[in-house]
């Protein structure tokens, strides 16, 4: 196969097989699913083969300034067969999960789409071509959260136009960078940050962190966890959205602009981020239901990943590179934890459930393997990026790192309230019957949850392989003369002490909780009912702060001014012709209809004109 | 045929074949309504022939008109051919659409009329025959938006008339102007003469005011959303495809082509579409009138369409010549879905709406990828125009501008989605059932849809057309 052909078929199979399968009458959803499972795998094995490979391709497309380039390397490579991966693994989770929904095909085909599209924005080498295929995923998000149920469209809208707005955001950034540079080629753009460029940065930059789940552009996913199924929010916003919004923002970090240390918008970018870490897990903190306060924590994550990469030194890009993979697994691995509880207890509220850990042996395993990733607890994964997060954050001011370490405190609270709630304690009558999942569903689960402990025990290989071969060659020559090196235990020992302490603080902190309310569901109420913090819990239920509730508003506010100017406007077209009308009436007079009269008119007119050409 | 004569047909196969439209009329239905789609079929046909001599070579076509000039350059076929393929959709719906209504016969003289002087003004290289063309299109317009004969329907009629037509007389004062100056009334001939210096403000504002009320942009545009009381093939003609072209076309013949105009023209262009993208979306978003929230939209777009070819970059040019044609399949797309619902519920209110998604699946899908293609989605074809009318302001070192009219884009996701989810999505409010409609109008919409998305997915051929129009009217080749 050549390079071209190879990594079109990467492009565009997928979809094709998803059109294919829409055809499929829904009497035959075992064929819609075997099909969907052929497609998922083919895509799998097309993109992890083109590892090691370099290539460019460069075909006709939008006129002679515009070709559609695509380029193979290993960075595409691997954000790509990521996302195959978990693609294939939530698509085996859904045969069980979807077999009875209404919109089965649908749920496939959008999958598959979805799946051709991230291939295509992260082959692209051509920014108009990536954001052609980044923008096609609102359609499939819209479609793959609208399928929820019947009132799920709303939530669909909200993940849209948020989605829409900052898209847009990103072709005004890109028109920045071609009014700058005249190119869109990315293997050309290296802009110095100076000029127009530090503006099309940030509009960039809000595209990639909106893509990844980052506060402000985050207020759909919780709501989508409530009305999407749950193998979309394994799928698209745990891990393939933020495996593309952190390949750009790294791209436009690490190569894209000159970005030092010194510039402001690496303290912006680490702002964002921590901003993002905390307000998101006190959200989390205080949710009861099992996947509203995982996607709080979908968001959270994604500030780690902004914080390592916005510190713009090697260990801290480092850091959040290699979170962003392990993100994806322990979050997608956690939805599915979820989706089984859903499946199985027919209920997602934590208030309802209890005690099924027993029940759901295998199921509770997995949920102990990523929370304990996610939290930070050695020796997984999360654990590793996390400190190399807290290195980079350190090297850049203590505030950055206490607000880290702050987060996994809270991060890991959370899960012991989850976990507590859900799987431990008293069980409810009507939950006794509840068995373990199918194998289907256990087997996407197990695998992931095998690469959380791989990825941790033996992270010299993440790290090592495909995370610093990402790294521009100037950073990785940086590191090696400064002596840093990534894998294996953090060298700074007073670090890992600190995170020691936040996880068994957090341990104490529950135990308290759960000593106060005798309960795992409200053991950290008493954090949520604290002086201050309550005030400002209570509004944020009520969405008080929810960006898109204030936007919306603001935007009803200038219709109404628009449609004001639009009234005022149309008034005066039409007060136009009515001057005319007045003015004729004046003039009406004179037409009596009387010949004599208009022979009178006419001769005192000739006269004057006479008189006018005489002179 | 010579290609001469293949400009003479594409002008005078509607335009005098509409003329016997009524007579076949009083003998058989059934064949006026064939030769109507044949006549405009004829008229896409002589476009499409016209395309290989000038497209293929750098040639541009003449032919002479009563002894004025007719030209066929790149700008001239694209638009013609873009004109014609979706009036020829529009008049194959409207067959089920006005079946039902008295008149008929004059429907469908001034439909064929319509896009026949459409074609003539697309063709022609001289202002005065420019001009008369422009006033058929006024006319047709007039009877077609009071078709139904309403009390209110008229006023409604003569208010878009008399508000195209004031601005046809300032322009034709600005043409004189343009006379007095240069001698001439050919357009090349004034070329020439102006080499190359820019033509006065007077006379740029005074046509100015011709191409904005005939484009329905601020502060001329509210004639356009009234005027949705005419039957939904013709707003779709008009409000889509073709009428409100006619002044985004004139604008690029005449100051992209032809003339140059002082910056200030180029700033109060672009301050006058900016004003004109935010404030008609914003009044989009309060209307509860189906078919005039997407005239509303029209109005919203046009102004990028402006944006564009105001913007004097490649770019921004190419842009907008894409814009003419995604525009014109979406949008059209969407009138006569609204057409639809209009037609089996007998309302436009969107607050008696909800529910149609399950009644009429494919109307359905249609309205939500034609909004996705005006909103700028991709796949569909929308996306590459809306990007680079963007580009194309940035790259005039206007980055506010272009902000401006991201803010008019993401208005645009806001108001079409609130059409949507309220007439397709949600409850049905009034618990009726209505019906999907007839075969031919749900497959006239699904074919502009299909168009909107293979226009985006095959994005290379468009937009090789457009710009090989574009290196052709900024002089590149000669």
């Amino acid at each position: 196969m050549t390079p071209t052909l190879h990594i079109l078929l990467a492009i565009c199979l997928a979809p094709a097989l998803a059109l294919v399968l829409l055809l499929i009458p829904s009497r035959a959803r075992s064929l819609r699913e075997a099909l969907a499972v052929v497609a998922a795998t083919a895509n799998l094995g097309l993109v992890a083969t083109t590892f090691g490979q370099q290539s460019r391709i460069e075909l006709p497309w939008l006129g002679t300034s515009f070709d559609l380039s695509l380029r193979v390397y290993h960075t595409a490579s691997f954000v790509t067969t990521a996302a195959a991966g978990f693609g294939l693994l939530v698509t085996l989770y859904s045969l069980p999960f979807m077999r009875k929904h209404s919109a089965h095909g649908a749920h496939y085909a959008l999958m598959l789409l979805s799946l051709g599209m991230a291939n295509g924005a992260v082959f692209s080498n051509n920014l108009l071509l990536l954001l052609f295929f980044w923008e096609g995923l609102l359609g499939t998000t819209y479609g793959m959260i609208a399928i929820g149920h019947a009132g799920a469209f709303k939530t669909a809208t909200k993940a849209l136009i948020i989605s829409g707005i900052t898209d847009l955001c990103l072709m005004l950034g890109i028109a920045l960078v071609w009014a700058q540079a005249h190119t869109l080629t990315m293997t050309n753009l290296r802009l110095p940050l100076e000029g127009m460029a530090p503006a099309a940065f940030v509009l960039l930059m809000i595209g990639a962190i909106s893509k990844g789940g980052s506060m402000p552009f985050h207020s759909w996913i919780p709501d989508a966890a409530v009305d999407a199924p749950t193998p979309f929010m394994a799928f698209l916003p745990a891990s393939i959205e933020k495996l593309l919004g952190i390949y750009l923002l790294s791209r436009l970090a690490l190569d894209l602009f000159e970005l030092t240390p010194q510039s402001w918008l690496s303290t912006l970018m680490m702002v964002v981020g921590s901003v993002t870490i905390l307000l998101a897990v006190l959200m989390a903190l205080i949710q009861k239901d099992y996947k509203r306060l995982l996607s709080f924590h979908a968001v959270s994550q994604v500030g780690y990943m902004i914080l390592g990469i916005g510190t713009a030194v090697p260990i801290g890009i480092v850091g959040g590179l290699f979170h962003m993979i392990n993100h994806a697994m322990y979050k997608s691995c956690l939805f599915l934890t979820g989706g089984a509880v859903e499946r199985q207890a027919g209920s997602t509220d934590l208030a309802s459930l209890g005690g099924i850990g027993r029940k759901m042996p295998i199921t509770f395993a997995c949920f102990i393997v990523a929370a304990a990733s996610i939290s930070g607890v050695p020796p997984f994964n999360g654990f590793f990026s996390k400190e190399l997060v807290y290195d980079g954050a350190l090297e850049r001011g203590t505030i950055f790192y206490l607000v880290a370490v702050a987060g996994s405190f809270l991060t890991a609270a959370s899960f012991l309230k989850l976990g507590h709630a859900a799987f431990l304690g008293p069980r409810d009558k009507k939950n006794d019957g509840v068995r373990e999942a199918p194998g289907a569903m256990l087997f996407p689960m197990l695998v992931i949850a095998g690469f959380c402990i791989f990825f941790g025990v033996n992270n010299a290989f993440p790290i090592d392989q495909l995370i610093v071969p990402m790294l521009p060659e100037h950073l990785i020559a940086e590191a090696r003369s400064a002596g840093t090196h990534f894998s294996g235990w953090p060298s700074n020992p007073t670090l890992v002490a600190m995170t020691a302490a936040a996880l068994l603080g957090a341990l104490i902190n529950h135990g308290f909780g759960v000593k106060l309310y005798g309960s795992g569901l409200h053991a950290a109420d008493h954090i949520h009912d604290s002086p201050g913090l309550r005030w400002v819990y209570d509004r944020a239920e009520r969405r008080w702060f929810d960006p898109y509730e204030l936007f919306m508003r603001g935007s009803a506010y200038f219709a109404q001014a628009a449609n004001k100017i639009d009234r005022a406007n149309d008034w005066l077209v039409v007060g136009l012709g009515r001057l005319a009308q007045f003015a004729s009436r004046g003039v009406r007079a004179a037409h009596t209809g009387n010949t004599s009269a208009y022979i009178v008119w006419s001769l005192i007119a000739a006269t004057f004109i006479v008189i006018y050409l005489g002179q | 045929m010579t290609e001469p004569s293949l400009i003479l047909a594409a002008i005078l196969i509607p335009s005098l074949g509409a003329l016997l439209l009524p007579l076949i009329g009083a003998a058989s239905k059934r064949a006026r309504n064939a030769i109507a789609a044949l006549l405009v079929l004829g008229a896409l046909a002589a476009n499409v022939a016209l395309m290989p001599s000038v497209f293929g070579s750098s040639q541009i076509v003449e032919a002479s008109l009563v002894g004025l000039r007719l030209v066929a350059d790149r700008l001239a076929v694209f638009v013609g051919a873009t004109s014609s393929l979706i009036s020829l959709i529009i008049v194959i719906y409207s067959f089920d659409y006005i079946e039902h209504y008295d008149h008929q016969n004059e429907y469908y003289l001034m439909v064929v009329l319509f896009l026949g002087s459409m074609m003539g003004l697309v063709f022609s290289g001289n202002l005065i025959l420019l001009f008369i063309f422009w006033e058929l299109t006024a006319i047709a317009s007039w009877r077609l938006i009071g078709y139904f004969r309403k009390e209110s329907d008229v006023l409604r009629a003569n208010k878009a008339f008399l508000v195209t037509v004031f601005g046809a007389l300032l322009m034709l004062l600005g043409f004189v102007m343009l006379w007095s100056a240069t001698g001439s009334f050919d357009l090349a001939e004034i070329k020439s003469h102006l080499s190359g210096s820019p033509i006065s403000d007077v006379a740029l504002v005074l046509i100015l005011v011709g191409i904005l009320s005939k484009s329905a942009t601020l502060p001329f545009h509210t004639w356009l959303p009234d005027a949705g009381v005419a039957p939904s093939p013709v707003t779709s003609l008009l409000h889509a495809a073709v009428l409100v072209k006619i002044g985004v076309y004139v604008f690029a013949r005449l100051f992209v082509v032809n003339f140059a105009y002082s910056n200030f023209g180029h700033t109060l262009v672009l301050v006058l579409a900016a004003a004109s993208a935010l404030v008609s979306a914003g009044a989009a978003l309060i209307e509860t009138d189906l078919k005039r929230i997407i005239a509303y939209s029209t109005v919203s777009q046009i102004a990028f369409i402006f944006l564009g070819l105001a913007s004097g970059t490649t770019i921004g040019i190419t842009g907008a010549l894409l814009y003419i044609l995604m525009h014109g399949l979406a949008k059209g797309g969407l009138f006569l879905c609204a057409g639809i619902v209009e037609h089996q519920t007998h309302t436009k209110d969107i607050t008696r709406l909800g529910g149609l998604r399950h009644q009429m699946p494919i109307t359905a899908l249609s309205f939500l990828l034609c909004a996705l293609s005006v909103m700028g989605v991709p796949p569909l074809g929308g996306f590459f125009s809306k990007a680079m009318v963007i580009m194309g302001a940035a790259d005039a070192g206007r980055p506010w501008i272009a902000a401006t009219f991201v803010v008019g884009a993401i208005f645009t996701i806001l108001y079409l989605f609130r059409v949507f989810n309220r007439v397709f999505l949600g409850e049905s409010a009034s618990g009726a059932h209505p019906r999907e409609g007839s075969r031919t109008m749900v497959g006239s919409v699904a074919a502009l849809t299909v168009l909107s998305l293979v226009a985006g997915v095959a994005i290379n051929w468009p937009g090789k057309l457009a710009e090989l129009a574009v290196t052709q009217m900024l002089g590149v080749v000669k």
